[in-house]
């Protein structure tokens, strides 16, 4: 690949030049004992390998001092682990903690700028979801810059989630560290639900048109463990469109309106089809800060204790 | 293609043989088959109704609930009726536009999809969207204004020296289709992201989000515009010799194409308000009315709204019934059966 690339350097040159550098480049690598092939003389030597989300395994330099962050929830993952000064680039969502705003904008998550990013020279590209394209990972990586891909659907996905950009930024024991924490705050607020019947809820991303969160969304199982139980937990898919009569015949309890956070204002009424709800009669819709549901970070157990705490005061209330 | 259209103007013109009972008869007919299309729809959906009951309950007209329990009452009178409803007047808007831009402008592919002129009309919904989001009000409004402002512009690009030929209006439609669609694009990208979600479903052509306040205007909308157009349907019919010879057959060419140009414009303007880009309806449903009952736009215009109703409501039940309880947009049905069947039509004629 590095021979093509020679060619192109040297375009000027005649054939018989171009053939005795070819031999020339030949005889080095022959002297060299060709151990090692050229793509891997450009990375550094030693690279650690870690697998994501997607099932690729990513390869990284040992240490990793230049990373952009391509999501709001992995921007937060960065500074929970002590990496936000190696933080280069992030979106214009990116907006906690305040130091986060003032990094480097390479575009929204669904629109980043390429160029951007590859100025930036960063080594690690962090990337929530499938939302980027194939394409677009295949160019940075035709740059040098791994693309390590995080999915997680639950909150134990979450957890790995840290502990991976923990491990990609050489953070592994604070990471152990924040997960722990994260982790005993989650088993306080299941054991004291525990006892309680799980309420029925729905989660209502938006009510024109309506959407919830089905089975993959991590939100799913974040209702799970704050003692209820998602109408909506079956539904394929993370986000998807409901149905307004399925809506009206699922009668739930409790309905969740995530609002507030820095999707701003909205998403403050209940839709149509659920205004005679159990959840509606009984006075019993909460409103809870979108950004501690929607975004798979470490305050997503904020969102789980504010959830807990809305749909079982009794067992809160000290 | 061209050839075909102006045979079958030629045919249309001297056709005498079409009485007031054969539009009678086919009206009534596609009538029929549109109001058990309303009553088997919704007898469907991602929740299970009991079918006697229901239908027990319908034929009350809602008056008793005929042992259904309140939320299948709901499900089937506050959900699937106002959304058939809804389908249907959006259909009837769309096909009858179509039919009469294409009568019109003696062309086949005049639709207001393929002219733009749907693409006005979100830009309007989009612009309403923006500024006076409360007011429902505002989306109709500034939806038939942009879609006029579109027709305006699409039929001024046509116009050549020739007059506005075939050709030329297609390109103006596409040059206007496209500049909209980057306007489009603009917009959103500016707008905020839960607007975004809710806007590009909408885009797709959405009949979800049926208002109570404005499904009345969509209906009363595609039953005066209907009749409003088809009482031009002897002009129309004379304006496919052309607008010359139309003109020496005594028909005022001037008021009538701004007539046609108004009321098409509120047909398409108050459906996309309500449900978005439906595309095809409009050329699909007129084709095939034409094919089957032939160009008159006497029997063509009226039944082209009972067709179209029907083929909006079919691929409305499929889009909320196909991923139940999940849903599709009904412009992508309606794409997807429009485009086959368009090609299939194409190949026969």
């Amino acid at each position: 690949m590095k021979v093509g690339g020679t060619f192109y350097l040297f375009p000027t040159l005649h054939n018989r030049k171009r053939l005795l550098l070819i031999s020339f480049l030949l005889a080095v690598c022959v002297a060299t004992s060709c151990n090692t092939n050229l793509k891997d003389r450009v990375q550094e030597p030693a690279a650690r390998v870690i697998a994501d989300d997607s099932g690729k395994r990513v390869a990284l330099p040992p240490k990793v001092d230049r990373v952009v962050s391509l999501a709001p929830n992995l921007t937060e993952i960065v500074f929970a682990v002590g990496g936000g000064n190696r933080l280069v680039g992030d979106t214009t969502y990116c907006d906690f903690p305040a130091e986060a705003k003032n990094i480097a904008k390479v575009g929204d998550t669904l629109q980043p700028s390429l160029e951007k990013i590859i100025a930036l020279q960063p080594q690690v590209v962090l990337v929530s979801t499938a939302s980027q394209l194939e394409v677009f990972t295949r160019q940075l990586q035709s740059h040098n810059i791994s693309v390590f891909v995080t999915d997680p659907r639950d909150l134990d996905g979450v957890f790995r989630s840290i502990e991976q950009v923990g491990e990609i930024l050489g953070e592994t024991e604070k990471a152990k560290l924040v997960v722990q924490r994260l982790r005993e705050r989650s088993t306080v607020v299941e054991n004291t639900v525990k006892s309680t019947t799980p309420v029925r809820v729905f989660y209502q991303l938006s009510a024109e048109p309506l959407y919830t969160a089905g089975h993959d969304a991590f939100v799913t199982d974040l209702i799970k463990r704050a003692g209820a139980i998602s109408v909506t937990a079956d539904v394929p898919g993370a986000w998807p469109k409901y149905s307004a009569e399925s809506a009206l015949a699922a009668k739930p309890e409790a309905i969740i309106l995530p609002t507030g956070g820095s999707m701003g204002e909205g998403n403050l009424t209940v839709a149509e089809p659920l205004r005679k709800s159990p959840a509606v009669t009984n006075n019993r819709v909460y409103k809870i800060n979108d950004d501690h549901l929607v975004r798979p970070g470490p305050r997503a157990v904020d969102g789980l204790e504010e959830m807990a705490k809305a749909l079982h005061p009794e067992v809160f209330r000290r | 293609m061209i050839a075909a259209t102006q045979a079958g103007a030629a045919f249309a013109g001297l056709d005498s043989r079409t009485t007031p009972s054969k539009t009678l008869i086919s009206c009534g007919a596609l009538g029929l088959a549109l109001l058990l299309a309303i009553v088997v729809s919704s007898l469907v959906g991602s929740e299970q109704l009991p079918v006697r009951a229901a239908l027990c309950s319908l034929a009350s007209f809602g008056s008793t609930p005929c042992g259904l329990t309140s939320d299948q009452f709901d499900i089937l009178f506050q959900i699937r009726i106002p959304r058939i409803l809804l389908a249907a007047a959006v259909g009837a808007s769309l096909a009858t536009a179509g039919a009469s831009y294409q009568s019109l402008l003696r062309n086949p592919l005049a639709e207001p999809y393929l002219l733009g002129i749907s693409n006005g009309a979100a830009v309007g919904t989009m612009i309403a969207l923006v500024f006076f989001g409360a007011n429902e009000w505002g989306r109709p409004v500034l939806a038939f204004a942009g879609a006029l402002v579109a027709t305006m512009a699409v039929y001024r690009l046509a116009l050549g020296r020739a007059g506005a030929t075939p050709e030329r209006l297609i390109l103006a439609g596409v040059i206007v289709t496209t500049f909209l669609s980057s306007v489009i694009v603009f917009v959103t990208t500016l707008m905020d992201a839960t607007r975004i979600r809710s806007f590009t479903f909408w885009l797709l052509g959405d009949l979800s989000g049926t208002s109570t306040t404005l499904l009345p205007i969509s209906i009363a909308i595609a039953v005066l515009g209907t009749i409003l157009l088809s009482l031009n349907a002897r002009s129309l019919n004379l304006l496919m010799l052309g607008e010359r010879d139309a003109f020496d057959l005594g028909v005022e060419v001037r008021s009538v194409r701004l007539i046609i140009f108004v009321v098409a414009s509120l047909l398409v303007g108050s459906s996309v308000a309500a449900s978005g880009s439906v595309g095809y309806v409009g050329l699909v449903v007129p084709h095939l009315t034409r094919l089957s009952l032939g160009s008159d736009n006497r029997i063509s215009i009226p039944c082209a709204a009972l067709g179209g109703g029907l083929f909006v409501i079919a691929a409305d039940t499929v889009a909320r019934t196909i991923i139940a309880p999940r849903e599709l947009p009904v412009g992508a049905i309606t794409a997807l059966i429009g485009a086959p069947l368009f090609i299939y039509l194409l190949k026969r004629a």
